[in-house]
């Protein structure tokens, strides 16, 4: 039977915002639609109206015909709509069949009959008795789509589903997905990714704002069209003018770079060995969990490893911690940025304060020098476009966006010499990674060097003057970025050889 | 003195009737907090159910309502801390300590006029197979029932939270609220009548004290056994049979180490005295070593404040 769900004029507002003004969209089932815009556009807000979980000002929900008052998760549910949350709503002591069951009407028994099914049928393998915090970020949303699976839903809506999984994962989820949409669910498919809308989906809504912009065939669509659709304006196209040059200073250079580790969820590191000259971007591609984090630990100095030589400007510095590799003017910007890079329950100035050096003088006598650090956060907010002039925000109410433009702010008032991030423009929407970028070019037309980690290709080769690939904790040959295409970084990626 | 057999099965017997109230109050406690409920008022209502007991065994003569008075009045002052913290959202550690001190004065107040009077005798089940059977007839027979209810509990809580719909969803609030909540389970009625469970038992456990341990009513009778509750549910890292374990081992040691002080032994008897809690958390940290058991049992949300989204 065919589905058709129609959102007619829906409006929240919250206290200095108005998260969605008068959105009207319909879907018919057989497609596979995609709700399109920045973090902060409303998106979020929609969906959670659509599942229940708040209640709207204004407006009326349709779903064939039929006027659906959704109070509650309860009310969602009864009517076959499942939803899976970009923040994952399981239960993660429990187990995985305690999880799907903690909602089902049926005894055990025939619930892992028909779970079972729906492995067969869609090429699922769980273990149903571990829990969940045992489960991959894939495994865990493969879990959360089954308890959709199980009420026979109608209508299932995905939010930004991809933001923590593999490619691997990622080309997974496309392919079950699009099996539900030939079984008749209507898919809405919410991102900020302009390439999944463009791979996936049949038809594009964008929002800004609040509101609805625009809603199209993606047949007819580029990313370009979208992506001035999202942002409201036209975005200049950012590509770094690759600069090699033999006789340059090596600033950086790693020898020997072992890491062995009894922890079966950290990768071995081995034998790594590369260099980074002045004004040079170094770029590391690779698929997530080929030993990037131990390599950006040790790098950064979290992790000391034995028999390992760095060399930053002409000191040996593999001994030292990371406050004192600051101090010789290295700076990092993590991957996560909530819990690595900044703590999110502090104020914006108290996060600055962190990065604390002799120079800066945010400590005199033991005691906090309030006003100079205030002061040096207001002149990163301004200086980074930080969405925000007001220091004793706290650091959570910031979009991704902003906070890595603070991240990337306080590590680089004080000029570093190299800068290493790990996934700089990770789950961020593109006017930020526009910006990120710009920021990251113009380092290096300082003279200043950058490693750039990344699993981002797109983004390695628009950046990187060089660039190896990292594959089960071994570095590739380091090429110029000229040479390479993102072809042949796949197949480095993978495992494979490009000679 | 001679260690006989009889004397043995006496022994062990009197160690159970003196861990009753903490296995009470324990398994109480494991449900409010395995709902990620921390409510530190256990002393308090356990005191306030010891004098509501003893008071209405006093007034009506009848010790049926009294034990039923006593866990009503558990819940009636656990519905003060559900109010508080789950529809006004107070913290809970203030809001649990601000109850047990509410519950200490309340207590002394309400029983000025009962200091002094005699308690009544407490039926005992089976008192004839304890005097006929030598070691084990003093262990497993004559006791009241709240006893027996008291060593049925922790096996029946286990049950309850492993293999029962509603165990699986006290435990789900308990890991993540908003998870909860999202899949239509209401939040705050779990927590609430968890809250009000816990209050039942602390009741019923001041009612063992006042109406059977030491049939009276004496001012802060309950002399800290509810803290040691909450230690427990902690220690034996929100299982309830480790609970009774550990509940075990302290009224054990509490009973051995006043013996060997009236035999005077050569120990210092402030040693003596702090054997129990010392031993209760050595041997449950030992038993409960395995952290992944921890991480999978602890409630994840424990004491933290839910808010709905609206």
């Amino acid at each position: 039977m065919a589905t058709d769900l129609r959102i007619s004029n829906i409006s929240k507002i919250y206290p200095g915002c108005i998260a969605n003004d008068n959105v009207s969209l319909q879907f018919k089932s057989g497609k596979i639609y995609a709700l399109l815009g920045e973090n902060g556009a409303g998106k979020s807000t929609l969906v959670k109206i659509l599942s229940g979980v708040i209640s709207p000002d204004n407006g009326e929900v349709f779903l064939n015909e039929k006027n659906l008052k959704l109070s509650s998760p309860l009310d969602a549910k009864k009517n076959k709509i499942g939803m899976v949350f970009q923040h994952f709503n399981l239960f993660e002591t429990l187990s995985v069949f305690e999880n799907l069951s903690i909602d089902a009407t049926e005894d055990n028994k025939s619930l892992r009959l028909r779970i079972n099914e729906i492995f067969k049928k869609y090429n699922f393998s769980i273990d149903l008795d571990v829990p969940v915090l045992n489960l991959s970020a894939g495994q865990k949303q493969k879990v959360e789509i089954i308890r959709c699976l199980l009420r026979s839903p109608k209508v299932l809506i995905m939010d930004e589903p991809t933001s923590v999984l593999t490619e691997q994962e990622t080309e997974e989820l496309f392919i079950s997905l699009k099996k539900f949409c030939d079984e008749g669910i209507l898919i809405i498919y919410i991102t900020h990714k302009l390439k999944e809308v463009l791979s996936l989906c049949d038809e594009v809504a964008v929002m800004r704002k609040g509101k609805v912009v625009s809603v199209s065939q993606t047949q007819n669509e580029k990313v370009e069209t979208l992506a001035n659709k999202m942002v409201g304006q036209k975005l200049a196209k950012i590509k770094k003018k690759i600069n090699i040059s033999k006789n340059k200073d090596e600033i950086f250079k790693v020898k020997h770079l072992n890491f062995y580790s009894d922890d079966p969820f950290e990768t071995n590191l081995v034998n790594l060995n590369f260099s980074v000259k002045k004004g040079e971007c170094l770029g590391i591609a690779g698929i997530s969990g080929n030993g990037q984090n131990e390599l950006f630990q040790i790098l950064s100095g979290e992790i000391i490893t034995p028999n390992t030589s760095i060399i930053f400007r002409n000191k040996e510095i593999a001994k030292l911690n990371p406050k004192q590799r600051r101090e010789y003017l290295m700076a990092f910007s993590p991957e996560d940025r909530i819990s690595q890079a900044a703590v999110p329950e502090l104020k914006i100035y108290e996060n600055v304060a962190l990065n604390n050096f002799k120079a800066s003088n945010f400590f005199e006598k033991g005691l906090v020098n309030e006003r100079k650090i205030k002061d040096h956060s207001k002149k990163i907010l301004s200086d980074f476009s930080v969405n925000t002039d007001n220091v004793e925000l706290k650091s959570q109410f910031l979009s991704g966006g902003n906070l890595q433009k603070l991240i990337l702010g306080r590590e680089l008032i004080t000029a570093p010499e190299l800068l290493i991030c790990y996934n700089p423009t990770w789950g961020l929407d593109v006017g930020a990674i526009n910006y990120i970028h710009e920021t990251l070019i113009k380092i290096n037309d300082q003279e200043k060097s950058t490693i750039l980690i990344s699993t981002d290709t797109e983004e390695l080769l628009k950046l990187s003057d060089r660039i190896a690939v990292i594959y089960k904790g071994k570095l590739s040959k380091i090429m110029s970025s000229e040479e390479v295409t993102s072809e042949k970084l796949g197949v480095l990626m993978g495992g494979g050889s490009i000679d | 003195m001679s260690l006989d057999i009889s004397f043995i099965g006496i022994l062990i017997g009197s160690i159970m009737a003196s861990s009753v109230p903490l296995i009470l109050a324990a398994s109480g406690e494991l449900i409010t907090e395995r709902s990620g409920v921390l409510n530190l008022g256990v002393e308090g209502m356990m005191i306030i159910g010891a004098i509501s007991g003893f008071a209405l065994m006093v007034i009506t003569d009848n010790l049926f309502i009294a034990i039923v008075g006593s866990m009503l009045s558990g819940v009636i002052i656990s519905l003060i801390f559900g109010f508080l913290t789950q529809s006004l959202l107070t913290n809970h550690v203030a809001t649990g300590l601000a109850l047990t001190i509410f519950g200490i004065g309340l207590s002394a107040m309400l029983g000025k006029n009962f200091v002094g009077i005699p308690g009544k005798e407490f039926p005992i089940l089976f008192s004839s197979l304890r005097e006929s059977i030598p070691f084990f007839g003093p262990i497993l027979f004559g006791h009241s029932i709240v006893l027996y209810f008291a060593f049925a509990l922790p096996f029946l809580t286990n049950y309850f939270l492993k293999k029962t719909k509603l165990g699986l969803i006290v435990r789900a609030v308990g890991d993540s609220p908003v998870s909860a909540s999202n899949q239509g389970i209401n939040v705050i009625l779990v927590r609430y009548c968890c809250i009000l469970y816990g209050g039942a038992m602390c009741g019923l456990a001041g009612a063992y004290l006042s109406l059977i341990y030491t049939p009276q009513w004496i001012e802060n009778m309950t002399a800290g056994r509810g803290w040691i509750a909450l230690a427990l549910v902690v220690f034996a890292t929100w299982s309830p049979i480790k609970v009774l374990i550990g509940a075990l081992i302290f009224g054990g040691i509490t009973i051995l180490q006043l013996h060997m002080q009236a035999i005077g032994f050569r120990i210092p008897v402030q040693f003596l005295s702090a054997l129990p809690y010392l031993m209760t958390i050595i041997v449950l940290v030992v038993i409960s070593r395995d952290s992944r058991k921890i991480k999978l049992n602890t409630p994840t949300s424990l004491g933290r404040i839910f808010y709905k989204e609206k």
